[in-house]
């Protein structure tokens, strides 16, 4: 509890100097504005109630920046090519995450990797656009879904 | 050589916006123009920040412009998925090519 919560304290104080250019003449108002946060972090999101795993996040980022550098490319070509490039069609998949942050975090993270955006979780389902059905999309939806457990801890 | 990788990715962020736009205008239905704005923009977002980042005069600066990138993905990502599931509660069926 207390470790976490000064973790967060020294994250405040950190984006308060990006804030603030690397100025310190306002640091008494940084002061208050970092003991505000992290008492609004304490009660908004107790830090027993999630715990994301840090060790699989350098891991989880650097998957997303690669595939969504890849999904901005391909559908920047589509775009160029035109409508004659898309072949648009539905998914519908059964998500294995617990309710909560890790659907949450699938359903929005699917919308920047390449070719699928979220339609609708409703439960543990949810529907895909897909923009080109040819796409053998349903195992990298499949390898989100895997970084994604690993990172909230949740089995293999 | 900073001036110049500077350069090139504020052009190649101007290129991604170019083809989120032209996405957006050629692309037949809503769904699909929301793939072509979430991603391709968000591409030029990250490539036009990273770029700017590295002109910026101290590292505060620059990971202010930086901390730009994830605060526009995570709102991006949400709107953009607002977006699709109202058409789709408004039964806005998602276009299909014809069989030729």
């Amino acid at each position: 509890m207390i470790p976490s919560l000064l973790l967060r304290c020294l994250l405040f104080a950190v984006l308060w100097w990006v804030l603030a250019e690397g100025r310190i003449d306002g640091w008494w108002l940084g002061a208050i504005a970092v003991a505000t946060a992290t008492w609004a972090s304490a009660v908004l999101l107790p830090p027993a109630a999630h715990r994301l795993r840090l060790v699989q996040m350098p891991g989880f980022v650097w998957f997303f920046l690669r595939n969504s550098i890849r999904g901005g490319f391909q559908v920047a070509m589509m775009a160029l090519r035109g409508r004659s490039a898309l072949q648009p069609g539905v998914l519908e998949l059964q998500l294995n995450l617990p309710a909560g942050g890790a659907r949450v975090l699938m359903t929005s993270v699917i919308g920047l990797m390449p070719g699928t955006l979220s339609v609708e979780l409703a439960e543990d389902r949810l529907r895909l656009h897909v923009l080109d059905v040819r796409l053998s999309l349903a195992a990298e939806v499949g390898e989100l879904e895997t970084r994604i457990r690993a990172l909230f801890g949740v089995g293999p | 050589m900073i001036e110049i990788l500077s350069t090139a990715l504020l052009i190649v962020g101007a290129f991604f916006y170019f083809a989120g736009t032209l996405g957006l205008l050629r692309f037949p239905d809503v769904y699909s123009r929301l793939h072509a704005l979430a991603k391709a923009d968000n591409l030029g977002l990250g490539c036009v920040l990273i770029g700017l980042a590295l002109q910026a005069e101290n590292v505060a600066v620059a990971l202010k412009l930086l901390l730009i990138w994830p605060l526009a993905l995570a709102a991006s990502a949400g709107v953009s998925y607002a977006i699709a599931r109202r058409a789709d509660s408004l039964g806005i069926a998602p276009w299909r090519k014809e069989k030729q």
